[in-house]
């Protein structure tokens, strides 16, 4: 693990900051600043029998790993320097860190900010007394979250691995997807008091540098006292920042951060969340899902189309069931609509109170089954399906039809491989089945055309959000709509990338024959 | 900025304001499915057949209520008589799903332009709807009879008509479009097909219709009711009608019966038939070649013959055409002589044929074309024989 990311040797700092000579200050200085807090560790031991050297070994218990520190640090330093003899005293310094440190990253610091920051992050520092500088021995604990399972982005063929709550843990992770030594990484610290670590991860030579260099500007504005989560990230970063929606790509999947990163996307990671941002973010990417590229491209195709019905679906089909049912009934065949009409025979609700009941109901359901514990899921679910399905019906409330409406819509809104889209299209429903019960199938049309004029508006990192299909860009239709064998994707996106853009040459197919 | 806040709030208020002002709740509907125009006493009688939505659904238990229920009312124009329904009716009828219009035949009788204008002008009427006559009763008792398996009479009365239009010919389903493109031709005279009531027209009304396993009372279609301009001058029988299904190409399966050279009878069924007329101008007389060709299947054989030979299926074709041709000719010799209305529009067809010609003769087609000459030639191929090849009449000779 390295160290020399997160800690900023920077001369910035002031000479107040300067550590002092004296041990005994400095010790007082750290406490004084740390508020006595009991979990920090000074260890103060005294090496070499000749002329011993007051030293202290500074750490913050639970962060640092305590075998490394007593077995490389404290052990070998106690142990060796017993027996040296004529360590002279203005090189004692240097020969602790040369030959008696047996952990892989050894820093040299001479501030107090870079050793808080070093201690706050899992660091051991040792200081010596006379000099004026500390020793960072890197020995973060490894306490962390095994690699497992993604839950929010399952498949059925691809790798089973997802990131985790450590920035190291997950950047290895993509290092050992693409072990190029083009994959860089250019950090920063946000956050006033959180410090949380950032990383950019691109592909140098395939990503635009001026998306890099859009995304560092971008980062570096963020003036906060804390980032918790990627979210806020997102938040501060994306283009559009009324528009619901995201013009961020997210995930939890190395192999997807990979396949973005070779399309010449930019990702970045941050600390305290397995949550991956990647822009730009198109919206096609939402409709896309890793295993779109793992199995067979027809099947692919298909299914993208399957997804481009359900969002439609899910975005329109209450306000069709509104707009038709109360403005334009010569539309549906006769039969059905005698179908629908007996059902809704003694319902007590025009149509579009009774669609915003159900939708409602269900959204209050979802929400509900998503907070609970787990245990008490289940039982939300029975009395969901119970009193919204079932009773609803019985009790002539709303109709039959109407319930189908709420489980299609409720239904095509989880085809989503993408939740940030999702969520959007949920939100859209209602405006929408307001307008259907206002104007019919205009209104629809209507709020249609606003929500597809507003996406043509919106960009991420300067890239047309609705590219390839708005502007049409025929040669990236490969991996819009459809998806096309692998021997047709040998170019990566326009639009995203305009340098190095050939992927990968013809496969010729050798048969043996002469 | 508050220019721009005045401004969405003036759109938001369209949008509220306005909205709304034509929705109609489903359950707020009387759907219509049939409507019946007759005249009684210088007033047109209005029947309408409205649909009992929670009826006609599968989902719920019968209720023993009938799954339609018909209003009648009067007036002097139909708009009238309809908005006028409303005192009587719980709900404002919804014309938008209209299967059929049946004209009373008393109205027929007088002329049916005036009573077609409100549905042609309209809005609500969808224009989709088939329009038939109602031949020896009047609308309103044609569609106050109860029909078995199809809840809904009207969609009975039009399944019957389209099924029968595919499989036999004898019927040919119009809809308003067509009947008032025909009707606005002065040369041309209109058909639709006539429906009968058969039984005590009093007890279709009654459940007790559709309780039996045969029905006493039924709607039956007669044939092809012959209009001259917009009255009704006649009726076709069902093997005229078919005829004239032959002859303006509206055929697309139906049987035909030829006699065996022995004795007994032989069946075809008639799997195609393509009619081309060609009209033609001969020293200034107008003329009509009917071409027809037909393709049949031997569908059943009640006689001794053997269809293994060529010669056998000459002889059907042979036949066949004959049967049709003579058919066709009485038909057209009565069309001509007695209703004397160009039905078949071969007005229509000299006037693409030679339009100069057609427009000197124009003023005279009502005095030209019962005697206009028109040659019809069917010609008929066989083209299979069924699952066996003989009949099981004429046993193989056991050795």
């Amino acid at each position: 693990m390295s160290i020399s990311n997160n800690i900023d040797p920077s001369p910035s700092l002031t000479t107040d900051d300067l550590l002092n000579t004296s041990l005994a200050k400095n010790i007082k200085v750290i406490q004084n600043t740390l508020g006595h807090s009991n979990d920090i560790i000074i260890r103060e031991i005294t090496i070499g029998e000749a002329e011993p050297h007051r030293l202290a070994i500074i750490s913050i218990d639970g962060l640092s790993d305590k075998t490394t520190i007593s077995d490389s640090v404290i052990g070998k330093l106690m142990a060796n320097i017993e027996e040296e003899q004529e360590i002279e005293i203005t090189t004692i310094n240097q020969y602790v860190r040369s030959s008696y440190l047996t952990v892989g990253d050894v820093m040299n610091i001479e501030h107090f900010t870079p050793l808080y920051h070093a201690i706050l992050n899992g660091e051991t520092v040792i200081l010596l007394d006379g000099f004026a500088e500390g020793i960072v021995t890197s020995t973060k604990s490894a306490k962390d979250r095994a690699v497992a399972e993604p839950s929010t982005e399952s498949v059925i063929r691809g790798p089973r691995e997802s990131f985790t709550e450590t920035l190291r843990t997950n950047t290895a992770l993509i290092r050992r997807k693409i072990k190029s030594p083009n994959l860089w990484i250019k950090s920063r610290v946000i956050g006033e008091v959180t410090q949380t670590d950032v990383a950019v991860m691109y592909i140098n030579g395939i990503a635009s540098d001026k998306i890099v260099a859009e995304v560092l500007a971008r980062l570096d504005r963020i003036n906060i006292d804390g980032i918790l989560e990627s979210g806020y990230i997102e938040d501060f970063i994306q283009d559009s920042k009324n528009s619901m929606f995201p013009t961020i790509y997210n995930s939890e999947r190395p192999d997807v951060i990979a396949g973005e990163l070779l399309d010449g996307k930019v990702a970045i990671l941050v600390d305290g969340t397995p949550f991956v941002l990647v822009v730009p973010a198109l919206f096609t990417s939402f409709l896309q899902s890793a295993e779109d590229y793992y199995q067979h491209w027809i099947i692919s195709s298909l299914i993208r189309i399957l997804r481009f019905f359900g969002i439609s679906l899910a975005l329109v089909a209450p306000s069709l069931y509104v707009a038709i049912t109360t403005f334009h009934q010569e539309m549906l065949p006769t039969p059905m609509l005698i179908s629908i009409a007996s059902q809704r025979e003694g319902v007590p609700f025009p149509a579009v109170v009774e669609a915003l009941i159900m939708e409602l109901a269900f959204e209050i359901l979802r929400e509900a089954g998503l907070r609970m514990p787990r245990t008490i899921g289940p039982a939300v679910s029975i009395v969901g399906t119970l009193v919204i399905g079932q009773a609803a019906v019985d009790a002539g409330v709303v109709s039959a039809v109407m319930v189908i409406i709420v489980a299609l819509t409720a239904i095509c809104s989880f085809l989503f491989p993408a939740y940030g889209l999702s969520n959007t299209i949920r939100v859209l429903r209602f405006p929408l089945m307001i307008f259907a019960a206002m104007f019919g199938l205009f209104g629809v049309m209507f709020g249609i055309i606003i929500i597809i004029l507003h996406l043509c508006s919106i960009r991420s990192f300067g890239v047309p959000y609705l590219s390839p299909f708005a502007p049409f860009i025929i040669q990236d239709q490969k991996d819009a709509f459809l998806l096309l064998p692998r021997r047709g994707l040998l170019k990566r996106p326009r639009l995203v990338n305009q340098k190095n853009v050939v992927r990968g040459h013809k496969y010729v197919v050798r048969t043996g024959r002469k | 900025m508050a220019k721009v806040k005045a401004i969405c709030f003036l759109c938001i208020l369209t949008l509220l304001l306005s909205g709304c002002w034509s929705k109609r709740e489903l359950n707020e509907l009387a759907i219509v499915v049939a409507l019946g125009i007759d005249k009684v006493e210088d007033e047109f009688e209005i029947t309408v057949q409205i649909v009992d939505p929670s009826e006609v659904s599968m989902r719920q238990a019968s209720t023993q209520r009938s799954p339609v229920i018909s209003y009648h009312s009067r007036g002097e124009t139909i708009f009238e008589a309809i908005r006028k329904m409303t005192n009587l009716a719980a709900r404002k009828p919804y014309f938008a799903h209209l299967q059929v219009v049946v004209l009373g035949e008393d109205l027929a009788k007088e002329g049916i332009s005036d009573s077609l204008d409100l549905i042609v002008r309209d809005h609500e009427f969808r224009k989709d709807f088939d329009v038939i006559m109602s031949h020896e009763a009047t609308a309103k008792e044609v569609l106050n009879v109860l029909t078995p398996i199809e809840k809904v009479p009207a969609n009975k009365i039009l399944n019957s008509l389209t099924v029968s239009e595919k499989v036999w010919g004898s019927t040919i389903a119009v809809n308003i479009d067509e009947l008032v493109s025909t009707l606005s031709n002065k040369e041309r005279g209109a058909l639709i097909s006539a429906i009968e009531v058969h039984g005590d027209k009093r007890l279709g009304i009654d459940q007790t219709n559709v309780q039996r396993v045969k029905t006493p009372v039924f709607l039956n279609y007669a044939g092809l009711a012959v209009f001259k301009e917009d009255k009704f001058v006649g009726l076709l029988s069902e093997g005229e009608s078919k005829s004239v299904s032959f002859l303006s190409d509206k055929i697309q399966s139906t049987i035909e019966i030829v006699a065996c050279p022995k004795q007994g009878t032989l069946s075809t069924e008639i799997t195609s038939s393509t009619t081309k007329v060609k009209g033609s101008f001969q020293n200034g007389k107008p003329k009509i070649d009917v071409q027809i060709n037909v393709e049949q299947n031997v569908g059943e054989v009640e006689c001794e013959i053997n269809l293994s030979k060529n010669k056998t299926i000459d002889y059907i074709n042979k036949k066949t055409a004959q049967g049709i041709e003579e058919r066709i000719e009485k038909t057209l010799e009565k069309i001509q002589q007695q209703y004397q209305v160009d039905v078949l529009g071969y007005g229509d067809a000299l006037h693409r044929a030679d339009a100069k010609q057609w427009k000197k003769i124009k003023k005279d087609w009502a005095t030209i074309f019962p005697d206009l000459p028109i040659h019809v030639h069917v010609k008929v191929t066989t083209q299979g024989l069924g699952t066996m090849q003989n009949s099981l009449l004429k046993k193989p000779k056991e050795g």
